[in-house]
């Protein structure tokens, strides 16, 4: 039921992150799970005291990814927008990616793929995440960029440590 | 919630991105070594190794004090370990995600089993 499934980060050149996990599913549940907006809200779980307000995606080249968080003192308090670029359906995606405040400051800027590969209804997953140089590549791995996940850990602490 | 320990913790990405500086991480973790004890095995000369220890002084990983006309270069390991944590909390941002995203997969699977004939 539970195959290795330890996660693999590495930063094989000066701009990029990988990381590798694998999924007990088909590669088209794992494919919808990703990019269906209902199913995304599931794992995209939104930082303490945050709520998502927007989460459109539309996996189609030059479909849109929108989304949008607010906290008790911004709506929004940041955003995510992107567009798909290549689509091969279950195999391939990849979409650009620019995060924000709710004032428009720009946190960081990315381009992200996702590849999949299933063998015997199991689906590996990789994602290469391009940064626009080293120093953002840099910053996004010790600031973790992404704040919301960075809260969610928080709070997932708080939760085990109670 | 803006995270903004990143501006140290980016002089020691930064101080880490070259080989040689690597390098002379390598050597000073056997001890304190001076200055020219660090440049002859990296093959550079006494200036250029010399900046390659100013960075990693300007990230705090390495402590130089002079005695005589020895400049004695010695490793700090502190900001490594924070460097290091800061790693591991990305990764765990996305394993918390990932395992968020093996539960919803079972269910998933457990919906759509009645209409298909996968054991």
């Amino acid at each position: 039921m539970n195959p290795t499934k330890e996660m693999q980060l590495s930063t094989p050149t000066d701009t990029t992150i990988v990381i590798t996990r694998s999924f007990d599913a088909p590669s088209r549940l794992v494919w919808a799970a990703m990019f269906t907006p209902d199913k995304m809200r599931r794992w995209m779980l939104p930082p303490p005291g945050f709520t998502i307000t927007t989460l459109e995606c539309d996996p189609r080249v030059g479909g849109g990814l929108e989304l949008a968080w607010k906290s008790e003192e911004a709506d929004p308090a940041m955003t995510l927008r992107g567009v798909f670029t290549e689509v091969v359906l279950h195999e391939r995606i990849v979409h650009t990616e620019t995060m924000a405040l709710g004032t428009g400051q720009v946190i960081g800027s990315l381009v992200e793929k996702h590849e999949f590969v299933e063998q015997g209804g199991v689906t590996t997953m990789r994602i290469t995440q391009t940064y626009a140089s080293k120093e953002a590549r840099d910053g996004a791995i010790a600031s973790g960029m992404d704040q919301g996940m960075e809260a969610c850990y928080k709070q997932l602490d708080t939760v085990l440590t109670q | 919630m803006v995270v903004d320990r990143s501006p140290r913790l980016d002089l020691v990405f930064h101080a880490l991105a070259h080989p040689a500086r690597r390098a002379i991480i390598r050597q000073l973790s056997g001890g304190e070594r001076n200055l020219s004890e660090l440049a002859a095995p990296l093959k550079m000369t006494f200036p250029a190794a010399t900046k390659h220890v100013r960075v990693l002084e300007g990230a705090r990983l390495v402590r130089r004090r002079v005695v005589g006309r020895q400049h004695l270069c010695r490793l700090d390991a502190a900001p490594l370990k924070e460097a290091t944590s800061w790693t591991e909390q990305f990764r765990k941002n996305w394993e918390v995600r990932f395992e968020a995203l093996d539960s919803l997969l079972d269910e998933m699977k457990s919906e759509e089993q009645p209409r298909t004939r996968r054991p």
